[in-house]
């Protein structure tokens, strides 16, 4: 060894090295301490530490110095004799944390005992306190050397005294990872199992419902009649949850009742019913009026002249949609008790939602019954 | 607290007995009104509430403003601030609280988007529209909206981030569902929205997709009744209103709403014109140029220009390279919505009624709607969630189940 770099000498190192200063941490634009060759230089410049004493070098260094067997490590003051099997990359950056872990990686090795081994909860609490005391003097004693020993001497003596416990551990330890990794297994199976299922029921809804779908057009195809059937059960798939119409036809309902027998499972209860029938663009709403017809035209001098009118019409204007809002207005909120609702909640939103209102915009809640579908037709002070 | 400035209080008299508590605000919260909503009568068992000096109206605008509870800020607009909140009574309900601006033009009033908010929305009920749940005023008679909580963005946040969200034809047409059935509803209960984009439609927690922002919603005209040209944000804005037509109807919103179908499946903007004049030149050139042949009469319109030379309206042919990816039924769809003349643009409801629903591929679930990711999805949601069933499930297999430094190196 005629040549040692000129790093400061460590105090603390030997043994199993007593403590890396984070300052060892290699970074990506690092220069070899042992041969100072420099990253620019070479840029496959590859770090190997020896877990003896954790000082890093390049690759080229441990070659050179180690290819003839083994030799003392190079660092000023470190007398450690090192070998080179023993190199290898470190897998942190920072070598104090590879070191705790290596040193983790032992003791756990050592101390394998698992809860059950223990008679209670406090038992295992006590002794994972004790491997973790142990294992601290073993990674933060550094200036402390007598501690250090001691904790190495008691890890080695139970290694020697329990080997059967920790050898059967061991075992018992692969043998849990093992049954874990197949029900793993086992569960992705179950999962595409199930996929493979939802796939095949998916294409038989599509057939069944090419196979109605043709059907109804047979049945249009036969008569008349028919068209009011189709309509009917259209509407009724698409309703999320429909009360069985009273007056249904029975070939009608029938089918209903087949498209809905999908159901599967009980967690998918609130999907399922969903996902039957074709999609309803009109989520369940109509709003065609039941109370008048509307017309396509109300004769009315006033109105007739805004119908001919370009400057109305040009821009999309159309005297329909007024009458449509009159008429609308004029019937909107008949039939409608708020009393009746508020009591029975007969209809499930707007009960509630009358109340809400009431709360927030009535000045009165005695006062006269306002029925809250009647659209305030105030004129509008925005043009 | 609102007090109207004309209510003369008879402070001297009452200041011995409002004492004790110093602000109606920091009473205990015992006198939250019922669950009813209905407003409790004045309270005579407490002699020590302050209410001998409100009205009636003051005292349920503040029972209104007691029940909910005001979080951290949201976002700031123009001319509101949203916070969130919930309720005071029970915090899982959760809501955002718009609190509007005092304006400067409308220092002696109401500002007219806020009154036209609270118009029309508390008028419509529907799972595609925002709900408006309660209205108050807090001191300085700032209004305050309680509008329902839609967590997950907007239609814009899905669109613009392209790396982020994957969608497809599926989706679109679950979003554009949900999106027509709103504007259908306004329109079915005569409110024209007047300002629909991409950033107007909020995706609620359960993924559906609620028109918001009725600041510049009207009920239609009546006939004679001019209605201003000045609305819907430029990119959206149909012809009619840049000619300057004064009397239009529904078919307005249904152009912007054809544009934002535009803009789902091309993810930018369809015509994204920099000023009104070069907007007309955009739609001239993308769809056609409005002649009295293909609208009869749009040259009589106040501000009817269009510049260059005169672009025929493009056939399905055009349309179906761009727009290609929804098919042959939607590029149907949105032509029709895109028809120069309003007369002869599809309504609401012939939108819903259109074939393209019922066409292969369903629409997707609300569930499975791509949305914003709040942390890792359920196992059972992502299994099912699969596009391809066969797919095999390697997301995890990389990564440790436990931390296992045995398996590093031995």
């Amino acid at each position: 060894m005629s040549r040692k770099p000129a790093v400061a000498p460590r105090a603390s190192i030997g043994g199993g090295g007593g403590g890396v200063p984070g300052a060892l941490a290699i970074s990506s634009d690092d220069m070899c301490p042992v041969c100072k060759t420099i990253r620019y230089l070479n840029k496959d410049m590859e770090f190997l530490i020896n877990p003896e004493c954790y000082h890093p070098m390049c690759s080229n260094c441990v070659n050179r110095l180690f290819n003839d067997g083994p030799n003392q490590c190079p660092y000023a003051g470190c007398h450690q004799t090192l070998r080179r099997k023993g190199f290898r990359s470190a897998f942190f950056g920072d070598l104090t944390v590879e070191r705790e872990v290596d040193i983790r990686r032992r003791v756990a090795a050592v101390f394998n005992q698992v809860e059950d081994d223990f008679e209670t909860l406090g038992d295992y609490n006590d002794y994972l306190q004790q491997v973790e005391d142990l294992t601290f003097d073993l990674v933060f004693s550094g200036a402390d050397e007598g501690r250090r020993r001691k904790a190495e001497a008691n890890l080695q003596q139970w290694e020697a005294e329990h080997k059967a416990d920790i050898e059967r551990n061991k075992k018992a330890g692969r043998e849990a990872d093992e049954t874990a990794r197949r029900r793993l297994a086992a569960e992705r199976e179950a999962a595409r199992q199930r996929r493979l299922e939802a796939a095949r029921e998916a294409e038989e809804e599509r057939l069944e419902r090419v196979r109605s779908n043709e059907e109804a057009l047979d049945q249009l195809a036969k008569g008349d009649g028919a068209a009011k059937v189709q309509l009917k059960r259209r509407g009724q798939q698409g309703r999320p949850v429909a009360a069985p119409a009273p007056e249904a036809d029975g070939a009608a309902e029938v089918t209903g009742a087949a498209g809905r027998l999908s159901i599967r499972g009980l967690k998918e209860k609130k999907r399922a019913p969903e996902s039957t029938g074709p999609y309803d663009p009109f989520a369940g709403y109509d709003f065609h009026p039941d109370r008048y017809k509307l017309r396509d035209a109300f004769a009315s001098d006033w109105l007739d002249g805004f119908a001919r009118d370009p400057k109305h019409s040009t821009g999309g204007y159309d005297v329909r949609e007024y009458y449509a809002r009159a008429m609308f207005d004029a019937f909107s909120g008949m039939g409608v008790f708020i009393g009746d609702e508020k009591e029975t909640g007969s209809l499930d939103m707007s009960a509630r939602e009358v109340a809400d209102f009431g709360a927030g915009m009535a000045a009165e809640q005695s006062g006269p019954v306002v029925a809250p579908s009647i659209r305030m037709e105030v004129d509008d002070v925005f043009a | 607290m609102s007090a109207s400035p004309l209510v003369a209080y008879p402070t001297d008299t009452l200041k011995v007995n409002s004492r004790p508590t110093a602000s109606p605000l920091k009473r205990p919260i015992s006198a939250a009104p019922s669950s009813d909503g209905t407003p409790r009568p004045p309270v005579q068992a407490q002699p020590t509430r302050p209410h001998a000096t409100m009205d009636l109206a003051e005292q349920m605008n503040d029972d209104e403003k007691r029940k909910w509870v005001k979080g951290k800020k949201l976002g700031e607009g123009t001319y509101a601030n949203v916070f969130a909140a919930h309720l005071r009574t029970d915090p899982s309900q959760k809501a955002a609280i718009k609190k509007i601006k005092v304006q400067k033009e409308y220092r002696d009033g109401m500002a007219p988007d806020a009154l036209r908010e609270i118009k029309h929305l508390q008028e419509l009920n529907h799972p595609n529209v925002v709900r408006l749940i309660s209205v108050f005023s807090s001191k300085d008679q700032n209004l305050n909206l309680v509008l329902e909580y839609l967590p997950l963005g907007d239609l814009e946040d899905l669109i613009r981030n392209v790396n982020t969200y994957r969608y497809g034809a599926a989706d679109i047409k679950a979003w554009m569902g949900m999106l027509c059935r709103g504007v259908w509803f306004c329109h079915e209960n005569f409110v024209l929205h007047r300002d629909i984009k991409p950033n107007n439609i909020l995706i609620a927690a359960n993924g559906e997709a609620k028109l918001a922002d009725f600041g510049l919603a009207r009920s239609f005209s009546d006939p004679a009744i001019p209605m201003t040209t000045n609305v819907i944000t430029r990119w959206y804005r149909p012809p009619e209103l840049l000619f300057g037509a004064r009397h239009y109807s529904g078919a307005v919103d249904v152009w912007s709403v054809g544009l934002v179908f535009a803009e789902l499946i091309i993810r930018s903007p369809f015509l994204p014109g920099d000023s009104e004049i070069n907007q007309i030149d955009c739609i001239c050139r993308a769809i056609g140029t409005p002649t009295e042949e293909n609208w009869p009469g749009v040259t009589k319109l106040p501000g009817y220009a269009v510049a260059g030379e005169t672009v025929p309206v493009y056939g399905k042919d055009a349309y179906m390279g761009r727009f290609g990816a929804v098919g042959a039924d939607g590029v149907d769809l949105l032509m029709k919505t895109l028809v120069l003349d309003p007369r002869k643009r599809i309504t609401a409801r012939e939108m819903l009624e259109h074939k393209w629903w019922r066409s292969e591929p369903k629409p997707t679930r609300n569930e499975d709607l791509p949305r914003k990711t709040k942390g890792g999805l359920e196992k059972m949601a992502a299994d099912l969630k699969r596009v391809n069933p066969m797919e095999e499930d390697n997301r995890g297999a990389k990564v440790a189940r436990k931390l296992d430094f045995g398996a590093m190196k031995k």
